[in-house]
């Protein structure tokens, strides 16, 4: 038995709506508010939920397994395996710059930069095992049975590597890293095979690593010949020239703050086509169709929704202090405990619509990775059996713990 | 009795799907094929995994994998057998959200307000000789840079004897640092930066601020701060990032705003007692008024934010509480006489052995 089903329109599909999506972020953003943060993790649960058995691959959903406790667990762990002694030598070494002694403080530092380093490597790696363990399709799931404790040494020494030649070797450096995580996993009985190519992306590497450049380059000539062009010394804004140089600065800036975030973009496209387009999974081969414009509108609308967010934050905010500013401030001076309620009132307000808006973000990047992917090949159902993988029990704590979370 | 459903069925062992019915016996069912017949399985083993389209889903404790989908409407002689739904999660779909809500909110209130006001009475419980021992970890000699000179120190002594009842358990030192700063650390240790000494105008000056300092001695503010800020970060490490942290840092700079202003009331007490004008202080926060920009902010919404935002009261409005203080026709005397003050002043530059700044060029 035998399902071929990889000519259909796409075999990862999306279903989800953003308001039924809603009813669960809203309800989490309130809970994790009134529980000090602590709901967070179940709420995670609930996101994953939604979305993972709102995606098809080929004609069944995904199913995300994961518990919010094990995630609170893993947070709990990191806390006091890593945070407390963390806190210890952070306090240690201040007493040591105190009393003088710079150099055995520094040597502490930097260790403790060296091993934050390592660990945020082994998170990257762990992180990307849980999801793939919690995750089931047709009964199975995936995982690895690799600790990532090497990855982690990869992840530090080739990030060095490739910041020695000004960081040209960047591309270089993901790609291999990439590759080796992926080469660690596995789903049901198949290992992944990831053989991306990382010299295809030099080219918008490049572009990226130099509009700066460009950028500061044009403006200096396109400046320089029209202040000649101009002529005459003395102020720059007696002459034509002078005043259309003065205007290139200021489009130089704000290109600055368009078109450097626009490479970055084109780099992240190519890089996940790339990426992706090397993975392998038994007969299966992927293709991530997302193009440079599709990226550029996915990142306007996130803009567009924390900017909205950040309205609704302030809101309340304006509403106490702009209502009467000198009386505010009076109140405030000579400590009413009234006032700082309600400034402390109102910060906690403000808190709704940012977390609400970073849930639809989290939402929407599900769905712009969901409806991107594509497979092609034949998964023999007979043949996909379970997983023999180890299953960690303690969720993303480390990379939590790191605040680096990425898809 | 057995009873007929129709059903999905994954068994965990590879990815075929198959459409069963359930057969119950008792408190057992079995999955049946056309050919084959999966189980017997418990019902007390069933675990809820959500719902999938029409399905609700259920998984089975030990068995990775395993998967049943009641399509549609489940048969009433089945729903007894079933484990219950689960939404936000056990003790939240127990009570009922709106319900859970209101006693989280209650409980955190209660834990947020136990953090904030423990530290006053906890903080006295804290042994003298603890948290001496806490400084002299932290701070040590100051790697070298307490200045010392046999009549700047007496200077400086009669300072402190002239500002606190009792000062035989307090440490005061001047560091050879150039930032207009005093600090009061665990210990009872007060350290004035030699930036504040050399360019105060008069002895008064540094009366004011030393006796600040002392203020969040005897009222124990430094021990508290260190309790209230490690209660709150345990209490809001739940939140992530930024969030806690700034909820953490409005919370602990209401709480510092009113130390600063119990230090003040402190100060200026203790300038009454030993006759020293508080004219001076006033505008030691005059020229530092001017220098953080808080003397043109006369009204408005700026002000309004930095009274927030910043962990001290506004050195405009020291300034004028400090000279408000000022009582006519009092017979003020100098604190020190200006051999003594000389002394005091030029203590770091006359001290041959004293290390200098941090200890790296930043300066």
């Amino acid at each position: 038995m035998s399902d071929s089903q990889g000519r259909t329109p796409s075999a990862v599909t999306f279903h989800g709506s953003w308001i039924d999506f809603a009813k669960i972020a809203l309800p989490n953003v309130l809970l994790t508010l009134v529980t000090l943060g602590i709901y967070r993790f179940w709420a995670t649960t609930r996101e994953r939920n939604y979305l993972w058995s709102k995606t098809r691959f080929i004609d069944e959903p995904l199913e995300w397994t994961g518990t919010g406790m094990e995630l609170f667990i893993g947070f709990i762990m990191v806390l006091f395996l890593l945070g407390v002694p963390f806190a210890i030598l952070q306090l240690v070494a201040q007493g040591m710059i105190f009393q003088g002694q710079v150099a055995i403080a520094a040597i502490l530092v930097i260790t403790m930069v060296l091993a934050i380093y390592y660990l945020t490597g082994v998170a990257y790696f762990r992180t990307l095992r849980y999801r793939l363990s919690r995750t089931y399709w047709r009964g199975i799931r995936g995982g690895s049975d690799d600790q990532g404790l090497t990855y982690g040494f990869s992840y530090i020494w080739k990030n060095f590597a490739a910041a020695i030649p000004l960081f040209l070797l960047y591309p270089w450096a993901s790609i291999s890293l990439w590759n080796e995580r992926w080469n660690l996993m596995s789903f049901g009985p198949y290992r992944f095979e990831s053989n991306a190519r990382w010299t295809d992306l030099m080219k918008r590497y490049l572009l990226f690593y130099l509009v700066p450049f460009l950028i500061f380059a044009g403006i200096f000539i396109a400046g320089v010949s029209a202040g000649m062009s101009g002529g005459g010394g003395g102020n720059p804004f007696d002459s034509a020239g002078g005043i259309a140089a003065f205007t290139l600065i200021i489009v130089g800036v704000l290109a600055m703050y368009i078109l450097v975030p626009i490479a970055a973009l084109m780099y992240y496209s190519k890089f996940f086509r790339v990426a992706v387009g090397g993975l392998r999974l038994g007969d299966l081969e992927f293709e991530f169709k997302a193009r440079s414009p599709d990226w550029i509108l996915y990142w306007l609308g996130n803009i567009a929704i924390m900017g909205l967010a950040y309205g609704f934050a302030f809101a309340p905010f304006s509403a106490f202090v702009f209502a009467s500013p000198e009386q505010f401030a009076q109140k405030i001076e000579a400590g009413e405990t009234f006032m700082t309620a309600g400034f402390i009132i109102s910060a906690l307000i403000a808190i709704i619509p940012l977390a609400f808006a970073a849930s639809i973000i989290r939402y929407r990047a599900w769905k712009f990775f969901a409806v991107h992917m594509e497979a092609y090949g034949e998964v023999n159902l007979d043949h996909l059996t379970q997983s023999e993988t180890e299953v960690s029990s303690h969720g993303e704590g480390l990379l939590d713990a790191f605040d680096v979370g990425a898809m | 009795m057995p009873t007929f459903f129709d059903a999905w069925h994954f068994d965990g062992k590879s990815a075929v799907r198959r459409k069963v019915e359930v057969q119950t016996v008792g408190n057992q069912f079995y999955l049946a094929e056309l050919e084959r017949r999966h189980g017997p399985f418990a019902f007390a083993d069933l675990e809820y995994a959500g719902e999938q389209g029409d399905a609700s889903v259920y998984k089975m404790g030990g068995n990775d994998g395993w998967r049943l989908g009641l399509v549609g409407n489940v048969p009433t002689e089945l729903v007894p057998h079933l484990p219950a739904k689960k939404t936000y999660g056990g003790w939240i779909d127990r009570l009922g959200i709106g319900p859970a809500s209101a006693v989280f909110a209650i409980v955190s209130a209660a834990v947020v307000a136990v953090v904030l006001f423990s530290p006053q009475w906890l903080a006295p419980l804290i042994p003298a000789s603890v948290e001496t021992k806490i400084g002299d970890a932290l701070i040590g000699d100051f790697g070298g840079r307490f200045c010392s000179t046999p009549k700047g120190k007496a200077a400086l002594a009669k300072l402190t004897n002239a500002l606190d009842a009792d000062p035989r358990d307090l440490q005061v030192e001047v560091a050879n640092i150039d930032m207009i700063n005093a600090v009061a650390l665990p210990g009872r240790k007060v350290i004035l930066f030699n930036g504040l000494v050399s360019q105060a105008k008069s002895p008064d000056e540094v009366a004011g601020v030393l006796a600040h300092e002392i203020g969040h001695v005897r009222e124990k503010h430094v021990m508290q701060g260190m309790l209230r800020q490690m209660g709150l970060a345990v209490v809001l490490g739940g939140f992530d990032g930024n969030g806690g942290s700034t909820l953490n840092g409005l919370l602990s700079t209401t709480y510092t705003r009113e130390s600063e202003r119990e230090a003040d009331d402190h100060s200026l007490k203790a300038l009454k007692s030993a006759s020293v004008s508080p004219i001076a202080t006033a505008d030691f926060f005059r020229r530092l008024s001017a220098m953080d920009g808080s003397a043109q902010m006369r009204e408005g919404k700026e002000r309004a934010m930095a009274s927030y935002t910043s962990s001290h009261p506004l050195s405009d409005e020291r300034r004028k509480l400090f000279e408000n203080s000022v009582i006519k026709g009092k017979a003020y005397r100098p604190i020190l006489s200006s051999d003594e003050w000389t002394e005091l002043k030029t203590m770091c530059a006359q001290d041959r052995k004293v290390k200098s700044g941090w200890g790296f060029d930043f300066e």
